[in-house]
């Protein structure tokens, strides 16, 4: 790692003469997403060497996770990732249920299902727009943020907060879907779908585009599983990988979608998957809305483990003491250890959690699949020129809050 | 001294275009650029007029501009023959033009903001205000025809009797009432003037000026802050060599150029030689070459910029940008050579003469065109050529280091050197100030040796004709660009220096051979090819005729198709909701 606090007067040049120059691009830097820091040896516009460094976003959450009860780490793995933080949700709650051997009501599994895939579509949209934004295409940036928006303006309808919902629960959701979400969310997906439509238009057949991602960014399909990628960045590099699928969980195994692989694994290719992936969400999220029941239970029967209705809680002697013992002493987890893994935004979301029994989490420990991503950074942009690590970082879309935790 | 006063007058004017230009494109930029992403753009910026004043703004002008009409029609009540027909015709069709603008706008306004008295009432009865344009456009058709029909005949006189007085008659009270509707509509005590916005970038110019002129440390303090000058001059100087309208011809009585004395009419052919005014601030014998040594001086501003601040990606930048910006202009100079062999001459307004007799230079030289207009591009550093600023691997380039006014200086001489690339492209492929078929004396529609139409106009129409088409052509050309810049992403470096030394240098070096063989070819020619050549030049000035008028058609079409409810941006979920009709508790329908 390079010394932070180098003595610039010991240096006689300020730019030496060395056939290569060291540049320091961020972490407070537009292409580094402002948590990154990475160390560039240049020769010429070719970068030489490349040092990445991460964790300027680390706020110690696993920590955190540890000194609250199984519900109170909500709102921390919504700020993981917090483009698509009803994914992360979804994952905790159904970490802890395996924990807790329950099973979540079908009208559950259906919402969970509804929501995560809009939340992978809002996070590769964000992903796909801020890449076309970083070389320069600064329009279909913001014909993709509108679709975005549409997510988050059903994701507010349903739980109230726009990014960070917090709306899973273990056992079940927050709320039970409300009465126009399957209206609203069709809708929405359809005009998501034009809008790809457009930006694939704009983009796809232009030259420049093409040249600029083309060949660019290239890891082969062995050094991508062997650094522990997966998501669409491993898929680009044609591994079929999808947690959705190798390991159906939720009604994943029940409906009918198509998992996109890449051939040459370059920025092209994770570009084209994720797009790609866009449609197969739409696919899923259609299925889902047809098999939603419109009414049943949300929440699974289990009052060690669900909160009581309001009316209870305040009508009878022993709906008080069931809210008051799931919130002040949480939900008593069996002592033990369980690893479980969903298919999140940017590859496997896995929870590591130890329960010793008490309410409290023992250890909460998240793989991001962002992390063991940006570890590969630094192979592919070496030996590339320096604007190429623009789509190359944006095509492996880091997300700050989930690498660094 | 005469002379002295008009260089000056025509420099400020020129400079005054350039700057102007500039700020308007910087809001063009912006707000078209939101257009295209469906948002709304910078345009908040306003000044605040009492109400009496505002009033006054309104009804001043418009009170002013009627009694110049009255004038006018009073001072030409004793003209014979054609002018008086001439001007009865104005009259009349400007009467149209201004009713039915009026009528529409405030028709506009009703439906907007709401009936407010009798008047409003029984336009609202009206219907929809696109009814007014399309009854003008019928009135404006129908003069025309009635003209037609009634030439020669008995009732001529009393028709343009009618039209004279009756015409300027109508057009001074439709001005009038356009501004007295105007001024009668202010309501609030104070007014907020936008002018659409575009005080904008006025506003955030201003803004610069007070912030902190930030230079670093260890800077070059001189160079640091000479280079946003060295940038900025150029860019505003090529506009002195571009012609922006033809010759002006004044009377001359004992040499002195006499300003009172506008000639009324000119020959076709040829410029006259006393009193000549041309309308460009020098006319070099180098011309082109002028330019090409002023744009390349625009390069030490930013690799000065670079160079000075002190910090490795200004360092970059500015690097890139030299390479650049030496790279493309051996595009551009090479480019131009084409075009310089076949009107043989390096003088800019011999240039536009010879497009103005034969035909365009993009006709002639389509190719070149293309090329010069890609190396322009390049020139300006815009995307997709915007790699010495490169703000997402560059942080902001050459100038990353610069604040303030510096900074304000750069971005501007970015829009500048837009429009000065603009109004050179004018001049040379896109014929400077001439209108097709338009020739000193007039309208000319000649195709072979059939003359099709004539009309002869005085000569100082003639002139504003040009500096209109020419200012028309310079927006055109900025649209083109501005266009581009929000829909392509930029090039990698080594892209670039492909583009430019494989691809469009050896390009332009086949268009210069090209180009010498044909001329080879037409030298040799027998009178018949000379002959074809020239009713082929004819042929290009009917397609661009038949071009505009395309381009009008469908842009009325566009303002005339009923306005479809916004799909736009739904920023809470209670306007999602009502955008798919419904509210939050009702149910929605599909």
């Amino acid at each position: 790692m390079e010394p932070l606090d180098r003595d610039l007067d010991d240096a006689e040049l300020e730019l030496p003469a060395d056939p290569t120059m060291t540049l320091n691009v961020g972490p407070a830097h537009p292409a580094m997403h402002g948590t990154v820091r990475c160390m560039m040896e240049l020769s010429g516009e070719n970068i030489v060497k490349a040092d990445v460094q991460v964790g300027y976003l680390h706020r110690g959450f696993e920590k955190m996770c540890e000194r609250g009860t199984w519900n109170q780490v909500f709102p921390y793995v919504d700020r993981c990732n917090y483009v698509s933080p009803m994914l992360n949700n979804v994952g905790f709650a159904m970490a802890v249920e395996k924990m807790l051997g329950i099973e979540t009501t079908e009208r559950c599994q259906w919402y969970r299902m509804a929501l995560g895939e809009l939340a992978r579509i809002s996070d590769h949209l964000t992903c796909t727009g801020a890449m076309a934004m970083e070389l320069g295409a600064f329009t279909p940036f913001l014909w993709m943020i509108k679709g975005r928006e549409m997510v988050w303006d059903i994701m507010e309808e349903e739980s109230g907060a726009r990014l960070t919902h917090s709306f899973g629960r273990v056992g079940g959701m927050a709320k039970p879907p409300t009465e126009g979400f399957a209206e609203q969310a069709r809708a929405a997906v359809t005009q998501i779908l034009t809008i790809i439509d457009e930006v694939e238009n704009l983009l796809l057949t232009n030259r420049i585009f093409i040249d600029r991602l083309q060949g660019v960014g290239f890891i082969s399909a062995e050094d991508a599983v062997s650094l522990g990628w997966t998501g669409p960045c491993l898929r680009a590099s044609g591994v079929p990988y999808d947690v959705r699928k190798a390991h159906p969980y939720l009604k994943y195994g029940d409906v009918d979608f198509d998992v996109p692989v890449g051939e040459h694994g370059d920025c092209w290719d994770r570009f084209m998957v994720r797009l790609d992936e866009i449609r197969q969400s739409a696919r899923i999220i259609d299925q889902s809305l047809d098999q939603l029941p419109d009414d049943g239970p949300i929440n699974v029967e289990d009052p060690r483990v669900v909160l009581p209705e309001k009316e209870d809680v305040y009508n009878s002697i022993e709906g008080t003491i069931q809210h008051f013992k799931i919130v002040m002493e949480g939900i008593k987890v069996p002592a033990g250890e369980v690893y479980a893994y969903t298919e999140a935004g940017n590859g496997e979301l896995g929870f590591y959690l130890v329960s010793d029994g008490s309410g409290t989490p023992y250890r909460v420990r998240i793989r991001p699949p962002c992390f063991l991503v940006t570890s590969g950074l630094e192979r592919i942009i070496t030996g590339q020129m320096i604007a190429d690590v623009v789509p190359c970082f944006g095509s492996l879309n880091m997300i700050g809050g989930e690498c660094d935790r | 001294m005469t002379e002295y006063i008009l260089d000056g007058l025509k420099a400020f004017a020129v400079v005054m275009f350039g700057m102007n230009v500039g700020v308007i494109l910087t809001w063009v930029d912006r707000r078209q650029g939101a257009m295209m992403q469906d948002r709304v753009g910078p345009e908040r910026a306003g000044v605040y007029l009492p109400k009496r004043m505002a009033q006054g703004a309104l009804l001043g002008p418009a009170i002013g501009t009627a009694a110049i009409v009255f004038y006018l029609a009073w001072a030409g009540r004793d003209l014979e023959g054609a002018a008086y027909t001439g001007r009865a015709m104005l009259f009349s069709q400007l009467a149209i033009l201004f009713t039915w603008l009026t009528f529409l706008v405030i028709a506009g306004r009703i439906r907007r903001r709401g009936v407010k008295n009798p008047f409003d009432a029984f336009i609202a009865t009206l219907g929809d205000p696109r009814r007014f344009f399309y009854a003008g456009f019928g009135a404006h058709l129908a003069c025309f025809f009635v003209a037609g029909l009634f030439r020669g005949t008995p009732l001529a006189p009393t028709l343009k009797q009618i039209g004279y007085g009756g015409g300027a008659g109508l057009l001074a009270g439709a001005i009038v009432l356009g501004g007295a509707y105007a001024a009668y509509r202010i309501r609030h005590e104070r007014v907020r003037l936008r002018l659409a916005g575009l005080l904008h970038p006025a506003a955030d110019g201003l803004k610069t000026l007070l912030k902190e002129d930030f230079i670093p440390p260890n800077s070059d303090r001189l160079l640091h802050s000479i280079a946003p000058f060295i940038s900025f001059f150029p860019a505003l100087v090529v506009l002195a060599v571009v012609p922006f309208g033809d010759t002006l011809c004044f009377g001359t009585e004992n040499g002195e150029l006499q300003l009172t004395q506008l000639l009324e009419t000119v020959p076709r052919e040829g410029v006259c030689t006393a009193g000549a005014v041309n309308l460009q601030v020098i006319d070099l014998n180098v011309g082109v070459l002028y330019f090409f040594a002023m744009a390349g001086t625009g390069i030490v501003g930013a690799a000065l910029a670079g160079w000075a601040s002190d910090n490795k990606y200004s360092l970059f930048g500015g690097v890139r940008a030299a390479s650049q910006m030496v790279s493309y202009e051996v595009t551009l100079g090479l480019t131009i050579i084409g075009a310089v062999m076949i009107y043989g001459t390096l003088q800019v307004d011999d240039m536009v003469r010879w497009q103005a007799e034969n035909a365009w230079g993009i006709f002639v030289q389509p190719f070149a065109f293309f090329l010069f207009f890609a190396a322009a591009v390049a020139e300006s550093k815009r995307i997709p050529f915007d790699l010495p600023e490169g703000e997402s691997e560059l942080v902001a380039g050459y100038f990353t280091e610069y604040a303030g006014m510096k900074f304000a200086m750069f971005f501007f001489s970015e829009y500048i050197a837009v429009v000065s690339a603009s109004a050179l492209m004018t001049a040379l492929f896109l014929g400077g100030w001439s209108v097709p078929f338009l020739d000193r004396d007039g309208f000319h529609v000649v195709l072979g040796d059939n003359v099709i139409w004539e009309v002869a106009l005085s000569h100082g129409s003639v002139i504003v004709l040009g500096v209109l088409a020419f200012v028309l052509k310079v927006f055109f050309l900025c649209w083109l660009q501005i266009t581009i810049r929000w829909t392509l992403p930029r090039f990698r470096y080594d892209q670039l220096m492909q583009l430019g030394w494989r691809k469009l240098l050896p390009a332009s070096l086949i268009n210069i051979l090209a180009t010498g063989l044909v001329i080879l070819l037409v030298q040799g020619g027998s009178a018949q090819l000379v002959s074809g050549l020239r009713t082929a030049g004819q042929v290009t000035d009917l397609v661009t005729v038949v071009l505009i008028i395309a381009a009008v058609g469908s842009l009325f079409a566009l303002f005339l198709k009923p306005a479809s409810h916004r799909q736009g941006l739904a920023a809470t979920s209670a306007q999602f909701a009502s955008l798919r009709g419904g509210t939050r508790s009702a149910r929605m329908t599909p």
